[in-house]
Formats: structure tokens, C-alpha cells, sequence
């Protein structure tokens, strides 16, 4: 099954009259399936707003954001959103966070326990099932939020800047994981994210928001560049020396640093 | 452990001088400071039996009244306060009330309460209830309110139902706030059941210390004093253990 998402016409303000607030220009604009997007632009240039309005939890003041064809008008777990901060519910324990959409969706048992059991081995949890957030580091955390999207296999796998919170050791890790994960099971993917190598190394194409009011202000295709062999598929360390990679890493960061502050440099 | 010392220490050196002032040096009558023996003495004559009952059977009195009208504050409290955090047109209809009664100090009801009810059980399970009530409803009210967005949200793209996002989410985010107001309600209550006890009542903890205050015996409402104080922290350290039980996932229950 191919799985796009296509936006038309989707702008957002944020109240009204004389005080409202442009966050997203009116955006058109459309991704294909099993698409790694990666989205990087300054704070407050709506790609936050993108984000949750793909995931039903916002509806745009116009336009609508189609799946498969089919308007987004409610948040469900066919598009699963993995928060920065984790949102780990902390009464739960690890096993309970990740079956948790299961159960609700009302899925047969069997299947529930066989599904936790398979992303606790796949996101390394195994011997954890047990703890409760609290007694676990931010990276195992986000393993679990990780988890508890990728096992209600959601057609979209929504990121809100997962690994913002994670130090650069972490981070680098997680990336690799996520890759991993998700090889396994391709989902459409929207990634946003501060950093700019971090963009490079995931994306299909990455692109560039413009301050706000957020307009997409570039679309890079990685992907035609790479070819086959994606950056991706080999560690972050290893295509960092690569000067395909340094180039379009380059590029990217001018691009997001000249709508980060106007007034300072060319 | 140094600290524990410290307060170890203070509190023995506040029994010496109260031993030093009443016995040894005679500073103060007996009339208006008894004597930590006298204190004894008059808690062991009560414990024989004082003013048509036993010393366990003040407690009853005191200790079953307080816990109806805790428990009927809890009740009713507890889902109302969660009712109206969930349900806008409830936060309409019941808080302006709680707005107006809210302020009136529980002691203020006594005689209304006397007057509806009685001078009974009744009467003082009424007034213990409104005591209670008021700290159960708003921490369950705000306990709800300040459930985290993320969580919410995290919860809706999950799949959640609004049913399952209140019982799953809501409650159990909201439950370490809700029971901080039971515990701060069941104090409310005890301090609330003497005090009714002073103005009417043949049994209990008010009823004993009045009885010291009505025959001069001054040791004998030391003694109920304190005993209503030993009441209130055990009261207050079982309360605090309900809550580390219940709550394991909470980092700040220790």
C-alpha cells in the first residue's frame, strides 16, 4: 500500500483580528510514499504547526492535508507523533507505554503481546519492560516513545524534534536506530529538526522553512544526489568526511541561516 | 542524622524547662500549667474512664464521626472536582457557588449545622463534611486542569477516546494532587471535629479538653491536647505511606 500526503492550501493563524498570528502561509505541497522528509527552519516558522495539523491535532485556518486522498480531520494511529520531550506516560511502565495504542485500538491479545515483544527486542528495551519512565536516561526514553509509534505500524510516523533533548552521543545512536527501525517497516516520515546535519544524513529531501509567516522556501532532494547508496544506510561518522555530504550540508545551513537573522551577515 | 539530633534536642530541652518551671521551681501554678506528671496522671484517669466513658470510647465518638464526614467529603468531592475540571458547563454551574462558600471558615457552620441537624452525630458529621469537602474538591479540580498537554495530545494521536484519555490520562496525572488534598482535607476534618466538639457534644476529644476547661483540671486538657496532637500526626504519617504505595511511578513521593 503507497502512502502520500499532499497539503492544499493549508495556512494556520493563531487568533484573531488585529492580534492574529500568520504561523504558516498558505502551503502546497505534496510527499510520497515511504518518503524520509526532513524539515529545518528558525524557531517559530511553522513547522511545528505543520506538523500538528498532519497529525490531526490542529485544524488549519484554510485548506485541508489529504492522506491517501482522504482529508485529515482527527488525530488517530495511523499517524503516530513522536514528542520531543518523549510524553511518556509516567504511571505506566515501559511495556504498558508501548501496548498501550494497542490496547486501546482494541487489538487481540495475541497480537498485542507478540507486537510489544518484537519493538521492546527491536528499540533494545529487552530487561526494561518493567521500569517506569522515571527510572530511565533520556535516550532509553525515546526509545520507548519510538516503539510506542512504530508498533501501531501507522502509515505516518510524525517527529517533533525527538532527539532536540538527547546529548550529541545520543543522538547520533537514536538517528542510527531510527534508520534501523524504520528499514524494517517503512512508514512516510516527517522529521523536523534544529539540526542541520542531522537533516542531511536522514532525508530524502530536506526542506527549508522561511521565518514566519513559515513558507516552504527550498526543497532539497538528497535522494538525487546520493543515489542509491543513501547516507543514511552508512554511520553518520563515516559520511561526514564525504564532500557531497559537507556541500549539501553547507548549502542547507546557508539556507536556514539567512532566515535566522536578516540583519546580521550577507 | 545531625539534624534529627538537632530536633531531638529541642524538643527535650522544651520538656525539661516545662519539668524545671511547673515542678522544680513552682513558677507557674498548676492551675494554669500543669506538670508534665500531672499531665500523665490526669491521661491515665481519663484512660480508667472520665465523664461517662473510656478514653477508647472518646476516640469512637470523635474518630467515627470525623471519618463520615471525611469520607462523604471524599465521595462526593473527589467526582465533582473532576467533573467540573472535565466538563465546562459543570465549572459554570458549581464554581461560582464554591466561589461564595468557599471563604466561610468551617467553624462558621457549627450553629447553622446545630440548627438543621442537631446536636447529634448529624450535626457534626454536616460540619466535618463541609470542612472537608472544600480542600478535596479543588485539588481534584486543579489536579485535572493541570494535567500536561503533551500527555493529552499524546494520547489523541495514540487513538485515545475522550472516555479513555479522562480514566487513563486525567485520573492518573491528576491522582498525587488529588490525594495531597485528602491529606490536607483529613486534617481539615480532625481539627474541624474538636472544634465542633467544644460547642456540643457528650463524647470526644473536644468534649474531654471542655470538660478539663469547665472543672479547673488544666492536666486534663494538656493531656486531651496532646493526645489530639499524637492523633494527628499518626493520622498524617499513614496518610503519607497510602501515597507512596499508591503512587510508585511518581519521582516526587518519596
Amino acid at each position: 500500500m503507497t502512502t502520500t500526503i499532499e497539503y492544499r492550501n493549508v495556512s494556520m493563524s493563531f487568533g484573531t483580528g488585529a492580534q492574529a498570528v500568520r504561523a504558516l502561509d498558505p502551503t502546497n505541497f505534496k510527499i510520497g510514499n515511504q518518503e524520509f522528509l526532513m524539515i529545518v527552519g528558525p524557531s517559530g516558522c511553522g513547522k511545528s504547526t505543520l506538523l500538528h495539523v498532519t497529525s490531526g491535532l490542529l485544524k488549519p485556518t484554510t485548506g485541508e492535508v489529504l492522506l491517501d486522498g482522504q482529508p485529515i480531520t482527527a488525530p488517530g494511529p495511523d499517524k503516530a507523533l513522536v514528542f520531543q520531550n518523549f510524553s511518556l506516560f509516567p504511571w505506566k511502565t515501559v511495556w504498558e507505554n508501548i501496548d498501550f495504542g494497542l490496547r486501546i485500538n482494541n487489538l487481540p491479545r495475541d497480537e498485542r503481546e507478540a507486537r510489544v515483544r518484537h519493538y521492546i527486542k527491536l528499540t533494545g528495551l529487552s530487561g526494561f519492560e518493567h521500569r517506569y519512565p522515571r527510572q530511565l536516561s533520556g535516550g532509553m526514553q525515546q526509545r520507548v516513545a519510538i516503539a510506542r509509534s512504530f508498533v501501531l505500524r501507522p502509515r505516518v510516523l510524525l517527529m517533533d524534534e525527538p532527539f532536540a533533548a538527547l546529548d550529541a552521543q545520543n543522538r547520533a545512536i537514536m538517528q542510527e536506530e531510527l534508520v534501523r527501525i524504520w528499514s524494517e517497516q517503512r512508514s512516510t516520515v516527517l522529521f523536523i529538526t534544529h539540526s542541520v546535519e542531522e537533516a542531511v544524513y536522514l532525508a530524502d529531501r530536506v526542506m527549508v522553512m522561511s521565518r514566519r509567516p513559515g513558507q516552504i522556501k527550498e526543497v532539497i532532494d538528497v535522494g538525487a544526489v546520493t543515489g542509491a547508496s543513501h547516507w543514511r544506510t552508512r554511520p553518520l561518522n563515516d559520511v561526514a568526511s564525504d564532500a557531497k555530504f559537507q556541500n549539501l550540508r553547507h548549502h542547507v545551513w546557508e539556507s536556514v541561516r539567512s532566515e535566522i537573522s536578516p540583519l546580521v551577515g550577507a | 542524622m545531625a539534624r534529627a539530633l538537632v530536633s531531638v534536642a529541642s524538643l527535650g530541652l522544651l520538656l525539661l524547662l516545662w519539668w524545671y518551671a511547673t515542678e522544680v521551681a513552682q513558677l507557674v501554678s498548676p492551675f494554669v500549667l500543669p506538670s508534665p506528671g500531672d499531665v500523665i496522671s490526669g491521661l491515665a484517669r481519663v484512660s480508667e474512664g472520665y465523664m461517662g466513658g473510656s478514653l477508647m470510647e472518646h476516640f469512637t465518638a470523635s474518630m467515627s464521626v470525623m471519618l463520615s464526614g471525611f469520607l462523604l467529603a471524599l465521595v462526593i468531592g473527589i467526582p465533582l472536582g473532576i467533573l467540573m475540571a472535565w466538563i465546562p458547563i459543570m465549572d459554570r454551574l458549581f464554581g461560582p457557588l464554591l466561589t461564595v462558600l468557599r471563604p466561610i471558615p468551617p467553624p462558621a457552620w457549627i450553629p447553622l449545622a446545630i440548627l438543621w441537624f442537631g446536636i447529634g452525630i448529624a450535626g457534626k458529621t454536616f460540619i466535618v463534611f463541609v470542612a472537608a469537602f472544600v480542600p478535596v474538591l479543588v485539588n481534584a479540580y486543579v489536579g485535572c486542569k493541570e494535567t500536561p498537554i503533551n500527555l493529552l495530545n499524546a494520547a489523541r494521536t495514540l487513538g485515545a477516546s475522550q472516555r479513555t484519555i479522562l480514566m487513563e490520562v486525567v485520573l492518573p496525572s491528576a491522582m498525587p494532587v488529588i490525594l495531597t488534598g485528602a491529606r490536607i482535607s483529613l486534617g481539615v476534618a480532625w481539627a474541624t471535629i474538636v472544634a465542633a466538639e467544644l460547642v456540643v457534644a457528650d463524647q470526644g476529644f473536644g468534649f474531654l479538653i471542655m470538660n478539663g476547661y469547665r472543672n479547673f483540671e488544666a492536666n486534663i486538657m494538656a493531656g486531651g491536647m496532646l493526645l489530639i496532637g499524637v492523633i494527628g500526626i499518626l493520622m498524617n504519617l499513614g496518610f503519607v505511606w497510602l501515597e507512596r504505595v499508591l503512587l510508585r511511578w511518581n519521582a516526587e513521593v518519596r
